[in-house]
């Protein structure tokens, strides 16, 4: 991640994540937003995904179709094996304005690199 | 003005046996209302609730997954008679969206501070749809003690026996749990009472057994040793979540009348082993919780980890299979799998299993689920080991002065309602 993004959660909560924007050369964006836990006083990222990918659309001024969203969870060394490292490609519908409907694609590391790389 | 105050029924759990405990959430939210207003409180779970009455406002307090549905229809009920509904809860805040649909208002954090402004908005009939204090919890000083007098008190008995009355000393939890949804429900820091009012509260409880409901005693050295310290001339006999393994904690615990934790066994460690025997050192019994189907576990993980749960000594043993209540990580994590596959909220209990478990079909984890059970009581069971806690916690209260015997009047009893002695 390359900075932090501040946007209003479930119940207008105040809520954080970690945010990566990566401008590839066919024109399209890609965001990347890391769910950071402690650090997030409020909704989880997958809780919010849709209007959290439609904030951060309109934040960085980009059409639908030119924009690709990747959820990533970093690996809290935890003991439990439930706090790795994931990527997730989040693919949604796009109905007058805002996203809906997420679906989400597990990512391997390499495809995440492939991804940013197009 | 009368506030009718209900707490849902639910369906107990298969192979448990069933113990009603005075509800928490409602006492706290009725310490919150004017003094001006009369409460009648209804807990279904020990008492029948009668519909057909004349309530000036409607309230329903949710704590459980398994109570929205019943408290939903509850709600319709009411509003068809036109009585104006509020929820809150626990649940109420899980299930935010679906319950506004029942709802004349819903009611989303804490309460302390807030129930006067809605009453006089129901008094002029300007509740509003949502009232949202999530991103703003009260200040800790204005947690007083929880109102118990609108309890039924002689409903929480089975056989003459009193059960424990549930108290706070703490909310909030800065760890993030994967089946847990406490960040979302009080925050992601450690929020610590006043001592002075969490010990003011304890000498008004007039019951020597408590549950200490507090997501987890662990979070802070100093103020648990302090809570410690000052608990131990109250004499009180009680339960509580996680307290941490140090021993000069585990021995204040003790003096302050640690009579059993929940400890939540994970996997066949030495660190396990090692933690259950220290609390049995310090005179400490230990219940573990045991989450099955976790994706890394596969049945054979399972079974080894039951085996283990006999070599290691535990005093009671409570088996949950997963269930994703919503707001937590496990929720997250299964539906960006897409794998859970029944959203009937009554089938949350924990009990039953409500998605693909990755190493196994979901049918064979909810036969693992009756097998652990049926396993660990097999020489000795349930209620057998609960005499035998029984038992520790009145020889000591013998010890201290406190024990109060069984209440002879009411031994044919059982949460209010007739059995046999």
């Amino acid at each position: 991640m390359d900075r932090y993004f501040d946007f209003l959660g479930q119940w207008e909560t105040p809520s954080r994540c970690g945010l990566k924007v990566v401008r590839r050369k066919d024109g399209k964006t890609l965001v990347i937003a890391t769910e950071i836990y402690r650090q997030n006083p409020g909704t989880p990222v997958t809780e919010w995904v849709a209007p959290l990918a439609t904030q951060i659309m309109h934040h960085i001024v980009e059409q639908p179709e030119n924009y690709i969203f990747i959820e990533h969870t970093p690996d809290l060394r935890s003991k439990l094996t439930f706090y790795g490292e994931t990527f997730d490609l989040v693919e949604f519908d796009w109905d007058g304005g805002k996203f809906i409907n997420p679906k989400w694609t597990r990512l391997s590391n390499e495809e995440v690199d492939q991804l940013m790389e197009e | 003005m009368k506030f009718k105050l209900i707490y849902p029924r639910w369906e107990k759990l298969e192979g448990q046996t069933t113990f009603n405990l005075p509800p928490h959430g409602p006492v706290v939210m009725a310490a919150d209302i004017p003094g001006t207003i009369e409460i009648e409180f209804t807990d279904e779970n020990v008492e029948d609730l009668v519909i057909n009455d004349s309530p000036d406002f409607v309230g329903i307090s949710m704590m459980l997954t398994t109570q929205v549905k019943r408290g939903w229809s509850i709600a319709d009920q009411y509003r068809k008679l036109g009585k104006k509904v509020i929820f809150g809860g626990i649940s109420t805040m899980l299930h935010a969206e679906e319950t506004l649909e029942h709802a004349d208002a819903i009611f989303l954090g804490e309460v302390e501070g807030r129930m006067a402004d809605i009453f006089e908005d129901f008094r002029r009939n300007e509740l509003k749809k949502v009232y949202n204090f999530i991103a703003s919890p009260p200040d800790m000083n204005l947690v007083g003690p929880a109102n118990r007098d609108i309890l039924k008190k002689d409903h929480y008995y089975h056989k003459g026996f009193r059960m424990v009355d549930l108290f706070h000393a703490s909310r909030g939890c800065i760890y993030d749990c994967y089946p847990c949804a406490v960040r979302y429900l009080g925050g992601r820091g450690f929020r610590p009472r006043p001592l002075d009012r969490v010990i003011e509260e304890l000498e008004q409880i007039d019951n020597n057994r408590l549950f200490i409901v507090d997501n987890s005693l662990a979070l802070d050295t100093q103020w648990e040793k302090e809570l410690f310290r000052a608990m131990i001339p109250l004499k009180k006999k009680w339960v509580s979540h996680t307290i941490e393994d140090k021993e000069e904690v585990l021995d204040l615990a003790a003096q302050a009348g640690a009579w059993y934790v929940y400890q939540a066994v994970f996997d066949t460690s030495d660190y396990i082993r090692n933690r259950i025997k220290q609390y049995h050192d310090y005179g400490i019994a230990v219940e573990g919780t045991i989450l099955l189907g976790l994706d890394n576990q596969t049945e054979d993980d399972i079974k080894r980890l039951i085996d283990f749960l006999l070599e290691i000594d535990l005093d009671l043993a409570e088996f949950t299979v997963l269930a994703p209540f919503p707001h937590t990580k496990a929720y997250a994590d299964l539906i960006k799998q897409n794998r859970i596959f029944d959203y009937d909220w009554d089938h949350y209990n924990a009990g039953k299993v409500v998605y693909h478990p990755k190493h196994m079909p979901a049918e064979r984890l909810q036969e693992l689920y009756h097998y652990a059970w049926e396993t660990f009581y097999r020489n000795e069971p349930q209620t057998m080991k609960m005499f035998n806690l029984i038992t520790r916690v009145i020889n000591r209260e013998i010890e201290d002065g406190t024990y109060a015997p069984r209440r002879r009047d009411l031994v044919d009893v059982s949460f209010g309602r007739e059995v046999g002695a």
